[in-house]
């Protein structure tokens, strides 16, 4: 791999200069808390030490809401609406985002390939940024807190700027056509990254994995913290409207009000809600808010053997964004028989 | 596939006969308008289609006639909901837009020198009709072959005067239809639930494979029925339904299982095999 490195003082005019090669979209401090993904006007708005945003990185390849076709009632004919993609860069994506947008190309990308997706997820260039885990983080026991592909270029902190992985073709255009930007790593970078890593490994609340977890959850049906715990769900979705991987959708047509023409679109659904296991007739496969409760616990600790790891990254987002206080973690650790103090702590 | 093509591209058809079947099932006959499409698109036994009307929207509908005629095929359609409630009032020379088919459908070719046991209880008969239909249609490749048709009432018997008229082919071909009832007094016939039937079948346990679809909850009883009468539960097969939007695994409706076998119904089924019902939470 290719390593670099950028000085602080040039931090600034590297993402001036990333905006030249698309629409530059970062992470802001929009309130005393949260951060969000947003439009970069000016370079000095974006946050370096932000730990997670209120929205996930996935609503720039898959829109909350979008067309897919016009369609004539008349004739019977759709046609597509797919429209020019603007190239964009989204500059400071933490590891468990870009595994997140890994999987979804897996889903997306399969042997059925989803153009909508696929036109977005081409004119993305993508920027890692390194972090620092908060309570709420466990992508080390997903095993996605560090990642080897999926980004163009990956800037890991270090005390007087960023080491830079070069990750992809585009990665080393970028990083050619602004030679003056960059330098080489010495060694004291080098220990400097070492040292970063070893600080963040030890940050996290729990070591170990969570490569057998699928398999206690299968064993675990009638635990139970599922009364307990779907009895404090408002089914309000918003821990899958914050995943960086559920990426479930319906599909709506709304016609025209001259009743002939209209649209087809699909927006981000939820599997928290009872319409998504509804089929015509009456009858829900996910009947109850039990049902769905466990259905998103099942769904997110499965494998997703393309890449090795779980649908869920561990980035916590679903537990930090849950108005009724449902700790994921803390009941993922239940299930494996382990309540707090008792599990192997590093600190 | 090339990402030229839009997966959700819909091929426009023309319904040419509408036949109603029961109170609730209208059986539609469609073909291609697409001379090439017409010529190229064909399917195996179990798999689905997704239906569209523009401004309505789409559903899954499994395919219920044999993929040996090219160009034409045919769906048998509950009136149960938005969708299936206009397509209930089209008629000859009306149009569908269709995508597919999807699904992986029955492995005939793995059926092939076995008897065939096809049990169906209520509108479990529409996909069972594709696999009979192939099979008949290619008679010199299996072995004996039993229908099992059930429903609550002789009028909701799917296909009944179909397979009625089938009897005497049905006899030289050596194929045994079965037709029962549960509910209904007036009837003439025989009675009972499908699995009460099994050991009149003309299939021999040792060498068949078996194919049930129905509610969800006749399935227990059924394996129950076929594995004590010495049916090998690995060549058991289910077909099941959920709701889709996509059809190709994207918009995540049909997800069933646990976290060690999470199954898309519409890419890893929607026929499951004996084991994968059983170790697969869930499913049925």
């Amino acid at each position: 791999m290719r390593y670099l490195k950028i000085k602080s003082d040039k931090i600034h005019p590297f993402l001036e200069r990333l905006s030249t090669y698309g629409a530059l979209y970062g992470p802001v401090k929009i309130s005393e808390e949260f951060y969000d993904y947003r439009k970069i006007d000016d370079v000095k708005d974006v946050a370096f030490e932000y730990t997670r945003t209120v929205t996930p990185a996935k609503k720039y390849v898959i829109p909350t809401r979008q067309d897919m076709f016009e369609f004539d009632m008349d004739t019977n004919e759709y046609r597509e609406t797919i429209g020019e993609v603007e190239p964009f860069v989204l500059f400071g994506l933490h590891a468990c985002s870009i595994v997140g947008l890994r999987i979804l190309d897996g889903v997306y990308l399969d042997e059925y390939p989803d153009k909508y997706y696929k036109v977005r997820r081409d004119a993305g260039i993508i920027i890692g940024l390194s972090c620092l885990p908060d309570e709420y983080c466990f992508c080390n026991l997903r095993r996605t807190d560090f990642v080897d592909i999926g980004f163009d270029l990956f800037l890991h902190e270090l005390p007087d700027g960023y080491l830079v992985r070069v990750g992809s073709e585009q990665g080393h255009k970028i990083v050619d056509e602004n030679q003056d930007l960059f330098e080489d790593v010495n060694n004291q970078d080098i220990q400097n990254f070492k040292k970063f890593e070893r600080k963040r490994h030890e940050m996290f609340q729990y070591q170990g994995s969570f490569d057998n977890l699928r398999y206690m959850l299968e064993l675990t049906e009638d635990h139970p913290l599922w009364d307990r715990e779907s009895d404090k769900c408002l089914g309000c979705g918003n821990c899958t409207m914050t995943c960086p991987t559920c990426r479930c959708y319906d599909v709506q047509d709304i016609p025209d009000i001259d009743g002939v023409h209209g649209k087809r679109i699909r927006y981000w659904d939820s599997c928290q809600f009872r319409s998504h296991g509804l089929v015509a007739g009456g009858h829900n496969f996910r009947e109850t808010k039990k049902d769905r409760f466990i259905n998103r616990y099942v769904c997110k600790n499965a494998y997703f053997y393309p890449l090795g790891t779980a649908y869920c990254v561990g980035c916590g987002n679903c537990t930090h964004f849950c108005p009724a206080n449902i700790d994921f973690l803390k009941n993922l650790m239940e299930i494996r028989g382990i309540s707090e103090g008792v599990y192997e702590h590093s600190r | 596939m090339s990402i030229a093509d839009n997966i959700y591209d819909l091929h426009k058809c023309r319904v040419l006969r509408v036949y109603d079947m029961t109170d609730e099932e209208k059986l539609f006959l469609l073909r291609f308008e697409n001379s090439e499409t017409a010529e190229s698109w064909t399917f195996s036994p179990g798999q689905f289609v997704q239906v569209a009307l523009p401004g309505i929207g789409e559903i899954p509908i499994s395919i219920c006639s044999s993929p040996m005629r090219r160009g034409f095929f045919e769906m048998c359609i509950k009136k149960v909901g938005k969708v299936t409630d206009i397509v209930h009032t089209l008629h000859p020379g009306d149009f569908m837009g269709i995508r597919g088919p999807y699904g992986n459908g029955f492995p005939m070719a793995e059926f092939e020198d076995s008897d065939i046991l096809l049990i169906a209880a209520g509108i479990g008969m529409v996909p069972l009709r594709s696999v009979f239909l192939y099979a008949t249609d290619n008679r010199w490749k299996f072995g004996n072959i039993t229908v099992i048709n059930s429903a609550r009432y002789g009028k909701n018997l799917l296909f009944r005067k179909e397979l009625e008229a089938m009897r005497d082919i049905a006899e030289a071909e050596n194929i045994n239809i079965i037709q029962t009832v549960t509910r209904d007094p007036e009837w003439k016939g025989r009675t009972g639930r499908a699995q009460e039937h099994i050991a009149d079948a003309n299939t021999d346990p040792k060498n068949s494979y078996v194919v049930v679809c129905g509610p969800p909850q006749a399935y227990r009883s059924i394996f129950d029925t076929l594995i004590q009468q010495g049916y090998d539960p690995r060549n058991i097969y289910v077909t099941l339904e959920r709701r889709m939007k996509c059809g190709v695994g994207k918009c995540g409706h049909c997800i069933a299982g646990s976290s060690t076998h999470l199954k898309y119904i519409c890419l890893d089924g929607p026929v499951f095999g004996y084991y994968d019902i059983i170790s697969t939470p869930g499913l049925i």
